[in-house]
């Protein structure tokens, strides 16, 4: 079937893409990058405009600046005028001549100079160009077929040409912001020398781009008062990239607002995730930071100048590892000890008849209203009188009470949702109610007391507060009181205390991933039905 | 549910026993004994004395943080339990949809829930350290602003920080149990009403909120009393510094029995908070079973 007025729509939007790719290639050659390079800078003494002393350093700087376009520069000289009182009640000025060069770039030019943003230029260059390749092929013998009916090998060359387009459209941001980053972040820490690192070969790069390699060494020098300024209109290149999107969504949908819609969400969810995960980037990179970079601003890295593996060593040696194996001791005791007695309860629960059932069912989940810290006193009063302060034993019996109420909550609803058959028939095989529930119950309900059972170790192995008050000695700290050592009133190790929480973090977030699924079905249906 | 077999009267109780046991020793008597404290007299160094009355309770209003307190306790569970349940929500509703990359998208968001509370804490103070803090950077970095900027300039904008901790940690909970909701829903439900012509927020008003109310129910409740009862985050970010502007209920009263040797009103402290639980508590339960009833 041929429809010649699809033929007439693809064609409108093959022209769209085209016009939007052609605006950002304008854009792209114009020179919108403009950069105040101050070759040489001059401050006069305490002067009037006009008088002797101006004059002289004026014809210094002329003569400079004579230098420079001796060399091929077109330079400019600039006068910056400070008007202040002096002693005796004169106004004085202080003059600062800049002798500086203007130059304009367009983002053409960038292509090949080796910075990130080269590469960000280099990349959408080609993926604008690829776009439009595949969207041609994409159409070459298709063009008037209905989008429900395109073959298989023409929808994957159209929707390329979408991914290349979304790629691109992300690129621009990339480019305008890693362009910042090079030339005036990275810039001004190599010119201060805060680092070291590479500055030969930077700089090198910065003086092809701007001086094909005139300057050699004084380039350093010459760009210390390099100013960017990107003009707003590069942004442009975003829209204009966005209206061939728009043409190659409808190229690909027939339609342009689901895609959009489509579109939409991606960017809610990576902005969602992006988020999520700041926090644990920076404790990733900080964990592996010198103590000097993790307190000082001027390490304007997004990654650590250096990885400092001997972080990790280092909290070895003081203690981490015996944290961990408290946590470990208090998380699994509690755990196996909520089990053994949330089992049976859940079991009766789930399979029997009695009275009360009712109010111990409304007596576990009051339980769980209560954190421990509102009981924090009686606790540790409790505590106190059981001589079980400050011991791990302690800690564990309160982690173990404290969600009980979680596992029986969520081990009678996977009991519930079984049914009894299986052990009714085992019963009359002789089996005791023991030997229906361990061999029979358990083994059919092991997903659900799986997930029970990570999560009440995950809440144990997280807990913080009761170990604060109930714990008073360095060796029988749990890991998460531990990581708080390495903060002290007057020093804090934020490297050292990012390490242990790293390996504090990763395998209960591991853990818990496994079990997501189960817990929340097993956490609303437990909590409606109970 | 019964399986016919006979039973000894007395066995449920035996299966029910050492779970009982352990709420009891743990759970019980340290209430117990925080009310028993609340009406006695205890001196700075903790020794207890007689009968007093209501005098810790006194004493406890009178003190100078007080109201503060309860205010920032008002602000911080509000703040934290609206805000989140409604960005849980709508976390949610997205990724019911079906696209590409929802399992990442989905163990991602698990990070956050299944992370320590005074682990994320110290990662959020070190992120809004005005001098060397990670925001500042990463902003100068991409060039979104010229100059750092002091990201806690005054008490209050600590404690909305501390909300936003808050609200970061809350809000997984409240999009897993949303999304275990929404997928109970069948989807025949959806295309029946888009049939008759229903447009998105008909559907959402008529068909969505009514089916996850009882998932949203229980993470609110459940919220309510985890935000209200919760320590770290405030404690690891300002210690309720200055002089408790910052601090939550729980927090003050920790530091008035743990710091400032002040027990007495302290334990009174305690029953008032147990007291807002048993009605947060007392008010989920009756939903619950009226909820129940209604079915």
């Amino acid at each position: 079937m041929r429809y010649p007025e699809v033929r007439q729509q693809n064609r409108k939007m093959l022209l769209l893409l085209i016009t939007g790719l052609v605006l950002t290639l304008t854009l792209m050659s114009l020179p919108l990058c403009s950069f105040d390079v101050g070759v040489y800078t001059k401050k006069s003494g305490n002067t009037f405009v006009g008088d002797e002393k101006y004059q002289a350093a004026r014809k210094e700087v002329e003569a400079i600046a004579e230098e420079y376009r001796g060399q091929g520069l077109d330079v400019e000289i600039h006068e910056d005028v400070l008007e202040r009182v002096n002693s005796k009640g004169k106004t004085t000025s202080l003059v600062t001549f800049t002798v500086s060069q203007t130059f304009s770039r367009n983002v053409f030019s960038f292509i090949g100079c080796g910075f990130v943003s080269s590469a960000a230029a280099a990349i959408l260059l080609g993926l604008m160009i690829l776009a439009a390749v595949l969207t041609v092929l994409g159409l070459s013998g298709t063009e008037d077929v209905l989008h429900r009916y395109l073959d298989g090998r023409t929808r994957t060359l159209r929707s390329l040409a979408v991914t290349a387009l979304v790629m691109a459209v992300c690129l621009v941001p990339v480019f305008i912001l890693s362009n910042n980053v090079v030339f005036s972040r990275r810039l001004s820490l190599y010119s201060a020398e805060l680092i070291t690192e590479g500055r030969e070969i930077f700089f090198s790069k910065l003086d092809r781009f701007f001086f094909d390699g005139g300057m050699g060494e004084n380039i350093g020098d010459a760009l210390q008062g390099l100013k960017l300024t990107a003009s707003p209109l590069l942004w442009l290149m975003a829209a204009t990239l966005f209206i061939s999107l728009v043409a190659a969504v409808s190229l690909l949908r027939g339609e342009i607002r689901s895609g959009l819609l489509r579109g939409g969400l991606y960017v809610f969810v990576a902005v969602v995730c992006v988020i999520t995960l700041y926090p644990y980037y920076v404790m990733t990179i900080t964990a592996f930071r010198s103590n000097a970079e993790t307190l000082d601003m001027y390490y304007l890295h997004m990654v650590p100048t250096k990885w400092i593996w001997s972080n990790l060593t280092d909290i070895i040696r003081r203690g981490v590892p015996r944290y961990l194996m408290n946590s470990l001791f208090v998380a699994g005791g509690a755990t196996a000890l909520a089990m053994l007695c949330g089992i049976p309860a859940a079991y009766a629960m789930a399979r029997m008849n009695f009275r009360g059932k009712k109010a111990f069912l409304g007596f576990v989940i009051m339980s769980q209203m209560f954190s421990p810290v509102v009981l924090l006193i009686g606790i540790s009063q409790l505590m106190n009188t059981l001589q079980l302060n400050n011991t791990l034993w302690g800690l564990m019996l309160i982690n173990a009470a404290f969600n009980q109420a979680f596992a029986i909550w969520l081990l009678r609803g996977t009991f519930v949702s079984i049914s009894s058959e299986m052990e009714q028939a085992a019963m009359i095989d002789g089996c005791g109610t023991v030997g229906a529930l361990t061999r029979v119950l358990i083994p059919m309900a092991a997903p659900g007391i799986v997930t029970a059972l990570i999560f009440v170790f995950i809440n144990a192995w997280n807990e913080y507060t009761i170990a604060t008050v109930l714990i008073s000695t360095a060796q029988n700290r749990p890991i998460t009181v531990g990581i708080t050592q390495f903060s002290s009133f007057n020093m804090i190790e934020w490297q050292y205390m990012f390490a242990a929480s790293l390996l504090a973090t990763i395998p209960v977030v591991i853990l818990f991933m496994s079990i997501e699924k189960h817990l929340t079905a097993g956490l609303t249906s437990g909590g409606v039905k109970g | 549910m019964s399986n016919g077999l006979n039973r000894t009267k007395w066995e449920p109780y035996v299966w029910l026993l050492p779970s009982l046991i352990l709420i009891a020793v743990f759970v019980v008597f340290p209430i117990l004994i925080v009310f028993k404290l609340s009406f006695s007299e205890i001196s700075k160094a903790g020794v207890i004395g007689g009968f007093v009355g209501f005098d810790n309770y006194v004493e406890a209003v009178h003190l100078p943080a007080f109201k503060t307190v309860m205010l920032n306790t008002l602000w911080w569970v509000l703040s934290v339990v609206i805000l989140s349940t409604v960005l849980g929500f709508i976390i949610a509703m997205v990724l019911n949809q079906k696209f590409r990359g929802r399992k990442i998208a989905r163990s991602i968001l698990v990070f956050p829930w299944a992370t320590s509370l005074v682990i994320q804490a110290s990662v959020w103070n070190y992120i809004i350290k005005y001098e060397y803090g990670s925001l500042n950077n990463v902003l100068l970095n991409l060039g979104v602003i010229q100059q750092a900027i002091n990201w806690r300039s005054s008490y209050q904008i600590e404690f909305v920080w501390e909300c936003w901790v808050g609200i970061f940690v809350t809000v997984p909970f409240v999009t897993f149990c949303v999304l275990s909701g929404l997928q109970s829903i069948d989807g025949s439900l959806y295309e029946a009403a888009t049939m008759d012509g229903a447009g998105f927020w008909k559907k959402l008003r008529h068909i969505t909120l009514p089916m996850v109310r009882p998932s949203l129910t229980v993470s609110t409740v459940l919220n309510i009393i985890y935000v209200f009862n919760s320590f770290p985050i405030v404690y690891t970010m300002t210690k309720g510094a200055p002089a408790h502007k910052t601090d939550t209920m729980i927090t003050y009263l920790y530091m008035l029995s743990f710091y400032e040797r002040k027990k007495g009103p302290a334990t009174a402290l305690s029953v008032i908070g147990f007291l807002i639980l048993c009605v947060c508590a007392g008010i989920y339960m009756m939903t619950v079973m009226r909820k129940e009833e209604e079915q």
